[in-house]
């Protein structure tokens, strides 16, 4: 846990469900967490956890009806040292049983992202997508 | 992000710059996978490489494993040290 203070925030950007989009994503995450004084190497774990979970989204909610004007909305929030990465999209509504690694011993590409979402954050949860979002993904790091 | 290519005998250095992620990832595969495939020794040379998520590692696996069935070698040659967290991340799963 870092013994700086981090000061209450939130920020949230949409952009575009495609890969260039990215690198946007990762942008927009650097921007805020200079702002937060999160320390550089944490920053960029979050970072990747944070694209990952974006990668997710264009890869798998999206898999099949990829759209061109579709968004999907990072969300970040710090409140009492605690933040909050949420995700909101209109994609294929994410079965949460269903999202996992692959096995250990499986050594192949794919679901990495996955295991690095999961090793990065303290808490990864899906809630009820509210009208207009289907999915709602929401990844927590005490600070 | 951007690659080079350098000659030495039968090996290739491939050298990579900038960020390595789902949306370069088929261009990254496109420049080491024939070489491999052409039964040349890979060296990558990751030092200019800034960020590398799991697309990034999904194609070092497959180099790897393309290599092993060519019989030839596929090697990590100076890792910058986004690239090595990244990778020790990676590493406690692969």
């Amino acid at each position: 846990m870092s013994e700086i203070a981090h000061q209450d925030h939130t920020e949230k950007k949409a952009f575009l469900v495609n890969s260039s989009s990215l690198k946007d994503v990762r942008s927009f995450c650097r921007e805020v967490f200079q702002k937060l004084k999160i320390h550089e190497d944490l920053k960029e774990e979050l970072v990747l956890a944070i694209a990952e979970a974006a990668q997710n989204i264009v890869k798998h909610a999206f898999k099949n009806n990829a759209d061109a004007n579709e968004l999907m909305v990072v969300q970040i929030s710090c409140e009492n040292n605690k933040l909050q990465i949420a995700f909101y999209d209109r994609g294929t509504p994410v079965d949460p049983n269903k999202v996992k690694h692959r096995e250990i011993d499986n050594v192949k590409p794919g679901g990495l992202g996955t295991f690095f979402i999961q090793e990065i954050m303290d808490a990864v949860e899906f809630r009820d997508g509210k009208k207009p979002w289907i999915n709602h993904l929401v990844l927590t790091k005490q600070l | 992000m951007s690659y080079k290519i350098e000659e030495k005998g039968n090996s290739r250095i491939v050298h990579l710059t900038g960020e390595v992620d789902m949306d370069v990832a088929d261009k990254a595969r496109q420049s080491i996978l024939p070489l491999i495939e052409a039964g040349h020794e890979v060296h990558l040379n990751l030092s200019k490489v800034e960020y590398m998520d799991s697309s990034g590692i999904s194609v070092l696996i497959e180099s790897k494993k393309l290599s092993e069935q060519k019989n030839t070698k596929f090697e990590l040659v100076e890792i910058s040290k986004p690239v090595e967290k990244v990778l020790a991340m990676a590493r406690k799963f692969l």
